[in-house]
């Protein structure tokens, strides 16, 4: 039953806002960018990820992976706390989410480059 | 902290347990290498098997009382050699390194199993050593979530750049890249600087 790939004149690109995300629960976040990029879009979240969702956006990928899906590949830039805002979140349960993530599935989009202040990507176009 | 007063309590009421120290880093970078060269030096024995194919750890490797040395010190160790991680499993690319498409078939499978085995094992850890292939990029999301998912949970870490044989080994850019942890340089399969390493385990665990 080996489905084969829809071949698309492009790779699209779609970008979610602070305000849309911010009601939705990560385990709905997680379904959608998994919806998303198996649809071979790539997906701009206007907020970051905590190390623990980074880990959860791994392992959710490694389950769904098979012949058509190989995978993603993210990057983004980090809320970047400092001490008070980490205490004062552990406090208040409000972690500040600035920041930003690119994701999509590892057949339509490369890392180039990235660091803590600039990435670089490439979409393929087969 | 929780950690902490847990093995406290652990060694109050007599139950010494061997401290768990944890092999992660993407894949192919030496992790199974150095896995056997430090139980080879303690125990006799090596613990895996170490290949130019990644992930080819797809299942964690355990060694039980590893009794470190350095420095006068002694500490007995369960030795975790994990999977590689990885954002990605393509089974493309074993069939690049020879190996024929079924069995590249199976082999990704595991490697994706392997995975997610890495990465629910990150709070079972004592300590965790972070093995860098010296020649590449060390700035990677799958190091960043590593390493910050071992710092929430309050795990001593040291950074291992490793490969500094070759080269193209850049072994300082993982010290400027993650400026804030316990770092070390080694080449596992030369076996150089393995001393300081051993130091570095018996000092942060
Ligand atoms: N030049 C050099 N090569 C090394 C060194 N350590 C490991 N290697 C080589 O790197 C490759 C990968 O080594 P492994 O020990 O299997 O790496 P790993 O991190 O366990 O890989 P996975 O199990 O796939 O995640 C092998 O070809 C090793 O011989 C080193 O210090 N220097
Ligand atoms: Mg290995």
């Amino acid at each position: 039953m080996a489905k084969k790939k829809k071949k698309k004149d492009g790779v699209k690109i779609e970008f979610l806002s602070k305000l849309r995300l911010q009601e939705k629960a990560f385990e709905e976040k997680l379904d959608l960018i998994m919806d998303s990029v198996k649809d071979e879009n790539i997906l701009v979240l206007e907020e970051a990820l905590n190390a623990e969702e980074k880990a959860q956006l791994i392992e959710k990928s490694m389950e769904e992976c098979d012949e058509d899906f190989p995978g993603v590949e993210f990057s983004g830039f980090d809320s970047r706390e400092n001490w008070f805002e980490r205490i004062l979140a552990s406090i208040t349960g409000k972690e500040k989410k600035d920041g930003l993530l690119i994701v999509g599935s590892s057949d339509v989009m490369e890392k180039v480059k990235e660091d803590k202040d600039a990435i670089s990507m490439i979409a393929k176009l087969e | 902290m929780f950690k902490k007063l847990k093995r406290l309590f652990a060694n109050l009421f007599g139950k010494k347990d061997e401290i768990k120290l944890g092999i992660y880093g993407p894949p192919n970078t030496g992790k199974t290498t150095l896995a056997n060269r430090i139980s080879e030096e303690f125990t006799g024995e090596e613990m895996g098997t170490a290949s130019e194919v990644p992930h080819e750890t797809r299942v964690v490797q355990k060694k039980e009382k590893v009794r470190l040395q350095s420095n006068g010190k002694e500490i007995s160790m369960n030795l975790l050699d994990m999977p590689g991680i990885s954002t990605k499993v393509d089974y493309k690319e074993f069939v690049e390194h020879g190996i024929n498409e079924d069995e590249a078939k199976v082999r990704s499978k595991e490697a994706t199993k392997g995975v997610v085995e890495a990465i629910k094992w990150l709070d079972k850890v004592d300590a965790v050593l972070v093995v860098f292939d010296s020649t590449e990029d060390p700035y990677t999301q799958v190091n960043v979530t590593i390493l910050g998912n071992l710092e929430a949970k309050d795990i001593p870490i040291i950074l291992v750049a490793n490969k500094t044989d070759l080269d193209d080994a850049e072994p300082e850019s993982i010290k400027d890249a993650f400026p804030q942890y316990n770092f070390t340089k080694i080449s596992a399969k030369e076996k150089e600087n393995m001393e300081d390493l051993y130091k570095k385990v018996v000092e942060s665990v």
